[in-house]
């Protein structure tokens, strides 16, 4: 099949994150951003079946852990802290959910993508930065609400240190990092596999498994020491345990951990994006 | 025509459909056995779930142990599969009145209901069917009582899902697009089929008998797997049936409303 002239002088121009000196290239993203945070804001009664089904999750989660605890500790988590654990997962998880697996595999399935290299931006951060902008809005319309769920199903959390806010937000924000790059590399598996639907499921089970539902420390201790070695716990259980029970100690203990994370997922999607690049053919439009 | 030979039409006519929908997925084997197959995985994942909490926990959560747990799991599952192997098109009633491609339905010579639920059918739904069958074979063992109700709970269940469905779907024709309302009551009922109902408060019980029939499906099939009432049981088959007629009934007089886009569309 012969390769696409026009497609691959636009690949060829695409090797960095754009031309120009740091601010004009931060500055397209940043509009980017800016454009998809527009969008939302016009379609956001499109969040509201989202919200409804949050409020669900919770309530269900709620009532579940409300007949578990008997009073008293499970694992260090009091029924306050579970609860407000699962409205920082779900917010995290579900919430904040990005499309770019199924993008992914539509662009690259479809050809689509080819249209996309025409754009004067590297894919990858194009597609990074329209997530950020969803991505705010939903994290403030859903953030909103599990503070409000939070509060009326079980109250504030006693003792709660609020200058440790912004740590636990910075790990939220590395947790997501680590989730959209790692969902790019599996979208971006659809370069070499036809039916990589597979892969999407495993990933969401164990994020589910590992972090979502239950803490981590709920786990049987030879998972637990498995579990830390992986990339899933970092997605919602790192934010979440930081969030509802910080210490010093923990948070240095987790955020190179995230950092370490979120390196590896970006620099597999550059490497999976610029490998499938290579390969790349597309024909006529 | 008796109302014998009418419930026997539609009986072939589902079967009829059923036969082609299979023979059609057939031809993407390798698709359908990786959906298949992705759905038992998924769900399996809910196993190891309930396997922490009842590690953590003990006994009994909400009233119920970790096989009756592993009960209302299955027939929820499958019954989610067969209604969704069978009637399929249940999640779509909207788009076609909306769209006006119900038109091609109304020129079918036999029951409209019965031929737009069934042009459809979902290769997942065959995991969802599956795996409700391997969860019941690994925890109920050879308990003849809860297979049977495991059967009749999967029948009950996917024809009150597909009854919620299509009423839910039916506003449509009052309300203009009610698809987002729809989906929603189907993932309601699941999320209250999945969790033992002693753990809900008395006011959202009230719910799952009435509006989200939930106890109907899988918590009264769970009670007499355990200790079996026919009359109780003859009440639910009742109940089903009531739903079902109700949501006919709702979906013909709603037909009345519907106006034809005279939109010429190909079915294949």
């Amino acid at each position: 099949m012969p390769s696409n002239p026009e497609v691959q002088v636009a690949a060829s121009d695409h090797k960095g994150w754009g031309a120009g000196q740091a601010p004009v290239r931060l500055g397209k993203y940043l509009a980017i951003a800016k454009i998809n945070l527009h969008q939302a804001i016009v379609y956001r009664s499109n969040v509201l079946g989202g919200l409804l089904f949050y409020t669900l999750f919770i309530f269900v989660f709620y009532s579940l852990w409300q007949a578990i605890y008997h009073g008293g500790e499970v694992q260090g988590y009091s029924l306050k802290q579970v609860v407000w654990y699962l409205s920082i997962t779900e917010l995290l998880v579900f919430g904040c959910r990005t499309p770019v697996f199924t993008q992914m595999n539509e662009d690259i399935k479809t050809g689509a993508l080819a249209y996309q290299l025409i754009r004067p931006c590297h894919y990858v951060g194009y597609q990074f930065a329209g997530a950020v902008g969803r991505m705010i809005f939903n994290l403030a319309c859903f953030g909103i609400l599990a503070v409000v769920l939070g509060m009326v199903m079980v109250g504030p959390l006693p003792d709660y240190a609020l200058t440790t806010l912004p740590c636990g937000i910075l790990s939220a924000c590395l947790g997501l990092i680590i989730n959209f790059f790692l969902l790019m590399c599996l979208g971006l598996t659809a370069f070499r596999l036809e039916e990589n639907s597979a892969f999407y499921l495993v990933y969401q089970k164990l994020v589910f498994m590992l972090g979502m539902f239950i803490p981590l420390e709920f786990l049987p201790g030879w998972l637990q020491r498995i579990a830390r070695w992986l990339p899933f716990p970092y997605v919602a259980w790192a934010p979440a345990r930081l969030l509802v029970a910080f210490s010093w100690p923990l948070f240095w203990q987790i955020l190179p951990l995230q950092a370490i994370w979120a390196l590896i997922a970006i620099g597999l999607s550059l490497l999976l994006y610029h490998q499938g690049m290579r390969g790349l053919q597309a024909n006529g439009g | 025509m008796s109302k014998g030979h009418q419930l026997r039409s539609i009986f072939n006519l589902i079967g009829l459909y059923f036969r082609v929908n299979l023979a059609s997925a057939m031809e993407y084997r390798s698709a359908f056995m990786i959906q298949a197959f992705g759905m038992v995985l998924s769900n399996g994942s809910f196993v190891f779930f309930w396997w922490i909490a009842f590690n953590q926990i003990g006994a009994r959560i909400g009233g119920y142990d970790f096989t009756d747990v592993m009960f209302i799991w299955a027939v929820t599952s499958s019954a989610f599969g067969t209604a969704n192997i069978l009637f399929a098109n249940m999640n779509h009633i909207s788009r076609l009145i909306i769209s006006g491609e119900l038109d091609t339905f109304l020129l079918q010579p036999k029951s409209v209901l019965i031929s737009v639920l069934c042009a459809r059918t979902s290769l997942s739904a065959w995991g969802d069917l599956l795996y409700g069958f391997i969860l019941i074979a690994l925890t109920q063992g050879a308990d003849g009582q809860a297979w049977l109700m495991y059967f009749c709970g999967l029948a009950i269940g996917a024809l009150l899902m597909t009854a919620v469905a299509v009423t839910a779907h039916t506003l449509t024709f009052y309300l203009g697009d009610a698809s987002t309302l729809a989906g929603m009551s189907v993932e309601f009922i699941v999320n209250f089929c999945i969790y033992p109902k002693g753990i809900y408060a008395g006011w959202v019980q009230v719910l799952m008998a009435t509006l989200i029939p939930a106890t109907f499906m899988v918590h009264l099939p769970l009670q007499l797997a355990r200790q079996f009432d026919p009359l109780l049981f003859s009440g639910l088959l009742l109940v089903s049936a009531a739903y079902c007629a109700l949501a006919w009934f709702f979906f013909y007089r709603g037909l009345r409303r519907y106006e034809s886009g005279n939109l010429i569309v190909t079915r294949l």
